[in-house]
């Protein structure tokens, strides 16, 4: 569906089954995560896989539940900058923060 | 389907716009704005989250150990649910089933107030052992001399996103008010949708808090 054009807008409307279905999804992503931290994964796994079923269960919100996917590119667009500027603020404040010198830390 | 090209009128129809179309998609418009404040504004914390655990890592696998992960996990569920009926309330109203907007916005208010209930406890269980933020600190049972650092971030993200879970549990009553009302049809209902939204949001973020703080290992 990419009909968005002003003057033939319609709103998407969900059906039960897609919805039970993202949801479905989200709890059963929800156990595998809890489940995957209980198997104690050497060091840095433990945090990648956390984060990516983190990130793909906020995508299937973001898309599904929030409408992106059928709404206009714009909204997305809003959201996908947001997270630009938040790894921004994240990236550069982690450039001072991690080469300090060990006496800075406290 | 509602093809409404030539606009019925819905009296909350407000004449500035063109048409219905141009104020839902008006103000829809202005809470994705909201929005994007809104994850900037948790962001700072999430910042904060990022630099701490890069210079202490071994405090947050130590200290996460006094979080339960099967509540956060059930809280993660219990808001997973909330936003399902948040959309099924949509949905409702796009299909004009009255009875069934205030159904899914019931259940909704009761979830999250499920989860305030779980996080109440979960809070209290941890000040009965002096575990707070900051200063307030003391409780004795963790090694690590920064341990307070990781409690008041703790407070600081759970506690924010606590007050949007509140503040979405009055939305939801004042959204179940104006349903009762008979407000909302296929040709209105924006409280709901982007009600819905800042409500995907708050789940968004606790999807991210509960590995971040109760899943580290």
């Amino acid at each position: 569906m990419s009909e968005h054009h002003a003057e033939e807008h319609h709103h998407h409307i969900s059906t039960d089954r897609t919805l039970w279905t993202v949801a479905i999804a989200l709890f059963i992503l929800t156990i595998v995560t809890a489940g995957v931290h209980f198997l104690h994964l050497p060091n840095p796994w433990s945090i990648i896989v956390a984060m990516t079923i983190a990130f793909f269960k906020a995508g299937l919100v973001a898309l599904v539940f929030m409408q992106l996917w059928w709404d206009r590119r714009f909204n997305g667009m809003l959201l996908f900058f947001s997270l630009v500027f938040l790894a921004l603020l994240i990236g550069l404040t982690l450039l001072d923060t991690l080469f300090r010198a060990p006496s800075g830390l406290s | 389907m509602a093809n409404h090209t030539t606009t019925t009128q819905s009296r909350f129809f407000q004449h500035h716009f063109v048409d219905a179309d141009q104020q839902f998609d008006a103000a829809k418009f202005g809470m994705w704005i909201f929005l994007v404040t809104e994850v900037l504004f948790f962001g700072g914390l999430f910042c904060a989250y990022v630099v701490f655990r890069a210079w202490y890592p071994e405090l947050f696998v130590e200290a996460s150990q006094e979080l339960n992960a099967i509540w956060g996990g059930v809280n993660t569920v219990v808001l997973i649910g909330s936003s399902l009926t948040v959309a099924m309330a949509i949905k409702s109203a796009q299909l004009n089933q009255k009875k069934n907007i205030i159904i899914n916005l019931a259940i909704t208010l009761a979830l999250a107030g499920v989860f305030m209930v779980i996080k109440y406890f979960e809070w209290t269980h941890k000040f009965e052992l002096g575990i707070y933020a900051g200063e307030a600190y003391s409780y004795g049972g963790l090694e690590h001399p920064k341990a307070s650092v990781f409690f008041s971030l703790y407070y600081l993200m759970t506690g924010l996103h606590g007050i949007h879970v509140v503040v979405g549990m009055g939305l939801m009553v004042w959204l179940i008010v104006r349903a009762y009302k008979q407000h909302f049809d296929p040709e209105y209902y924006t409280p709901l949708e982007i009600t819905g939204l800042y409500w995907h949001l708050v789940d968004i973020i606790w999807i991210f808090l509960f590995p971040l703080f109760y899943l580290i290992d």
